[in-house]
């Protein structure tokens, strides 16, 4: 008991610890546990993920205004049995920063989602299926900016078996009912 | 005798305490980098970066002029606030031995950043950033980075993110003011 105690205090130091080490100074973008999608062979599903900017920070939208600024991209990595179709974004708010008062850029505060429509092979067999990506991003706060980060991010997908086709209803001979 | 059950508690809360205590102290020096208060007041690190035309430039060519170091990326924009002040600032003393230097931490092209530099107008030496330069100046977590240099090469003050136009005049006259300029040849 008094171990468990102990191993606790030090468990609970090392926590507190990473909270500020992953706290405010380190501008990050969470993504929140990805709901599983249920897709049925051959057809497609959308599949959302939620994202969290930390206060404080912004991070460009998919479409910033300038040419030069990092947009925020969504990689999903190839899959065998899986399509990754069209990758949708939110649009981004127009807000000014105090570093320049006059220029409003196109961002995401706070919470966003992006939605990745998936489409499992008809040939695939039935499961759950793990896809993997990185979300890439850049974030400024008020007064200054951070290099470009890449956030990995992971869903499930559980393919269903898809309904037999329609059964063809085979050409009838007259019947004599008697 | 017998000892206390509660003497395990209170040990195991001293040393939670105390690597509390430490961690904290460490996360502190480390996101302040070593920079602070470690490298003000001492030599510049020396480097040798190339310029956007291909040629190599060295810190250590400006001796003798006071040098305004600028850590910055063309997807930062709280740098291109700052850039139309130093095109000024850089008209306005060079002539008195100054100059500016602008380090561009970006990952891509050296030409986006010939590009970038060419629509902002910029009248001073851009060089192209390397991990190993950003390293030497503390580890560079935040853009913009400003460092001021006197004449002698010593690193007077430095500047995290962006700052009012008069905190760069200030550093500027500081740092033209401190070592001794270089006499021109007779």
């Amino acid at each position: 008991m008094k171990m468990l105690v102990a191993n606790a205090l030090l468990l609970l130091s090392a926590w507190a610890w990473a909270q500020d080490d992953f706290g405010p100074k380190t501008p990050a973008v969470q993504m929140a546990p990805a709901p599983v999608v249920t897709a049925v062979q051959g057809k497609s599903a959308t599949v959302p993920l939620s994202f969290r900017v930390l206060s404080g920070y912004h991070i460009n939208s998919n479409h910033p205004k300038s040419e030069f600024l990092i947009p925020t991209v969504l990689k999903v990595e190839a899959t065998t049995d899986i399509v990754i179709g069209k990758t949708t974004y939110p649009d981004g708010q127009d807000m000014t920063f105090p570093f320049d008062p006059d220029e409003p850029l196109n961002v995401y505060t706070g919470d966003f989602k992006v939605e990745v429509l998936v489409r499992p092979l008809l040939s695939v067999q039935v499961g759950k299926y793990v896809v993997r990506g990185t979300l890439k991003y850049q974030a400024c706060d008020n007064s200054a900016c951070y290099p470009p980060k890449q956030l990995p991010i992971s869903f499930d997908v559980k393919i269903a078996k898809a309904p037999p086709p329609p059964r063809k209803n085979p050409a009838q001979s007259p019947h004599s009912h008697s | 005798m017998k000892r206390s059950p509660l003497v395990p508690f209170f040990t195991a809360l001293i040393v939670a305490v105390m690597l509390f205590a430490a961690l904290r102290f460490a996360h502190n020096h480390r996101a302040q980098g070593p920079a602070n208060g470690q490298l003000i007041g001492t030599q510049a690190p020396d480097f040798e970066l190339q310029t956007l035309d291909g040629k190599t430039m060295k810190l250590s060519d400006f001796r003798g002029k006071a040098v305004l170091l600028n850590f910055w990326a063309t997807w930062c924009e709280p740098c291109k606030v700052e850039i139309p002040w130093f095109v000024e600032l850089q008209k306005q003393y060079g002539a008195q031995g100054f100059q500016i230097v602008g380090v561009a931490m970006d990952e891509d092209s050296n030409e986006e950043v010939a590009k970038f530099a060419q629509k902002m107008s910029i009248n001073y030496p851009i060089v192209l950033g390397k991990e190993s330069v950003e390293q030497s100046y503390g580890g560079v977590g935040v853009l913009p980075v400003t460092f001021f240099v006197d004449r002698d090469g010593k690193l007077i003050a430095r500047e995290f993110g962006l700052q009012s136009r008069s905190v760069f005049v200030d550093h500027i006259n500081q740092a033209m003011s401190q070592g001794q300029p270089v006499q021109a040849p007779k």
